[in-house]
């Protein structure tokens, strides 16, 4: 059950997204990855397509434009 | 969906987090400054007045929807999620419909109508249609965002955009130098084709809707076929 975290400030899109899909294939199920990201994209577009791969995830906004998300690897 | 390892983690966060101020006064003030141009531009200019209008609104639009032209198009085939491009197919088929009717008026009035007098931007199809697209779509995707999503980006305050911005104008600019070679060679020989001009404007509409029906249904199908995930454990 160990917690990951991903920096993915100042990456333009789809570049968190990439990150994400490459750090949940390493992890095991039941692992969290925390992700830091200032692109409103990707909570949208991380939002929508790790809920579509059946993973657990929410996000907060932590400052004026960053948000962390948070996914939880189900399968 | 979300789990309670995931809420323990958000109330954590959340509990470190300070609280932000409100950002009212800024939307006042720049609501003023927008109806202030506004009222000025309809004085002096009723044309820039409604384009200033029409422009703030598609921005909004544009900022709020998260719509993403770039994403639109690269998604589909990067993670097998088409649901941006569906929105493009629905915004076709109201295009159409919309289009449909400006441009009908133009036929009744004059049966005898020329491809100029079409209102829209009629240009000739070819080649260089292909290469264009291939060129910008190339760079769409690299810079990370179309021309609206450039802009749109650059009012959020990612400076990277700014980069993108003076190399879509660098571009621009050399596309416009190099037109004349491209016309020569390619544009000039190229025809215009509009189809209610074979087919006839009723028939054209049908088919052009029904030619975005079948794609959005494709779109559909890939949507719920196609995710990275399954396509590694295959």
């Amino acid at each position: 059950m160990a917690e990951y975290t991903l920096d993915c400030l100042y990456e333009a899109c789809p570049i968190p997204l990439l990150k994400a899909l490459k750090q949940l294939n390493k992890m095991n199920i039941g692992d969290i990855l925390i992700m830091h990201t200032d692109h409103n994209c990707s909570i949208i577009h991380v939002v929508e397509w790790t809920k579509k791969e059946g993973h657990y995830i929410d996000y907060i906004e932590i400052a004026e434009g960053e948000w962390e998300i948070y996914i939880e690897k189900a399968k | 969906m979300s789990s309670s390892r995931i809420e323990e983690l958000k109330r954590q966060r959340q509990a470190k987090v300070t609280k932000r101020g409100s950002q009212s006064p800024y939307a006042i003030v720049v609501t003023v400054v927008v109806s202030t141009i506004y009222l000025v531009l309809i004085k002096h200019n009723i044309y820039l007045s409604t384009f200033w209008i029409i422009g703030i609104l598609i921005g909004i639009t544009l900022q709020r929807s998260r719509f993403c032209f770039a994403a639109s198009f690269r998604d589909p085939i990067m993670v097998g999620n088409s649901s941006l491009f569906k929105t493009i197919i629905l915004s076709f088929i109201i295009s159409t419909i919309a289009f449909f009717m400006i441009q009908y008026r133009t036929a009744v009035i004059n049966p005898d109508y020329l491809l100029t007098d079409i209102p829209g931007q009629l240009k000739p199809v070819g080649l260089h249609t292909a290469l264009g697209a291939i060129l910008f779509g190339g760079g769409m995707v690299v810079a990370g965002g179309c021309a609206s999503g450039t802009l749109v980006r650059i009012g959020e305050g990612y400076i990277m955009q700014v980069v993108v911005l003076v190399g879509f104008i660098i571009g621009t600019v050399m596309g416009a130098m190099h037109f004349p070679f491209w016309d020569s060679i390619l544009i000039s020989k190229a025809p215009t084709i509009y189809i209610p001009k074979y087919l006839g404007f009723f028939p054209a509409l049908i088919f052009q809707l029904i030619l975005l029906g079948i794609l959005y249904l494709v779109a559909h199908w890939y949507d719920k076929k196609n995710n990275i995930m399954t396509m590694q454990e295959e």
